[in-house]
């Protein structure tokens, strides 16, 4: 059986490619090409984001469960980088992607996972209660 | 005027994502050190914890560098 946190990381990414591919085919067929392409590059190093904050988590908690010190940190820096990356690309080649859409795609891993918590915690609690 | 406020915002941002953060892992090591059993649901809170203390240096990066390229 998987755990509670694997189950989590399993239902974000899943989450997160729902709407990569979604944002895809509106690039692909809506008039909106700069917004969607901005929120296509922004949503894509959310991903990775994502990606790396559940990996470092994951390599974290296994590391002190098996009673060794942990030596590597959570990857700020790493995710930090890669957003200022992501923005500088996205002023670099302003005609092609939009600034705020960028921004907004990088924002929204958090929103799914936000999102996710809350419904699942509803969910959780709706089955206790039957 | 620009780099000073760019460095104020990131400055600020990263304090107090440092102190966040250094609470939340310290608590779930702690825990984890002392409940291995508990990992999976641990984690999950550190998780979500630490992507909710990270969301807004990342977004103070962000506009630092903004304000410098604008």
């Amino acid at each position: 059986m998987m755990s509670n946190f694997d189950s989590m990381v399993t239902r974000q990414r899943k989450w997160m490619l729902y709407w990569l591919a979604i944002l895809v085919l509106c690039a692909g067929f809506l008039p909106y090409t700069r917004i969607f392409f901005g929120l296509i590059l922004g949503s894509s190093v959310s991903l990775y984001n994502l990606w790396l904050l559940q990996y470092k988590s994951e390599k974290l908690g296994k590391t002190v469960a098996a009673g060794e010190k942990a030596r590597s940190g959570l990857g700020t820096f790493s995710r930090m980088a890669t957003a200022v990356l992501a923005v500088l690309i996205a002023m670099r080649f302003e005609e092609h992607f939009h600034l705020y859409a960028v921004i907004f795609g990088i924002v929204s891993s958090y929103l799914i996972m936000v999102i996710d918590f809350i419904f699942y915690q509803f969910t959780m609690r709706n089955q206790k209660e039957d | 005027m620009g780099a000073l406020a760019a460095a104020i915002a990131i400055g600020l941002a990263a304090l107090g994502a440092g102190l966040g953060n250094g609470m939340i892992v310290s608590k779930t090591v702690e825990g984890i050190a002392r409940q291995p059993e508990l990992r999976g649901p641990l984690q999950g809170t550190m998780f979500i914890g630490v992507a909710l203390v990270e969301a807004i240096p990342i977004i103070a990066a962000v506009i630092a560098f903004m304000v410098i390229g604008s």
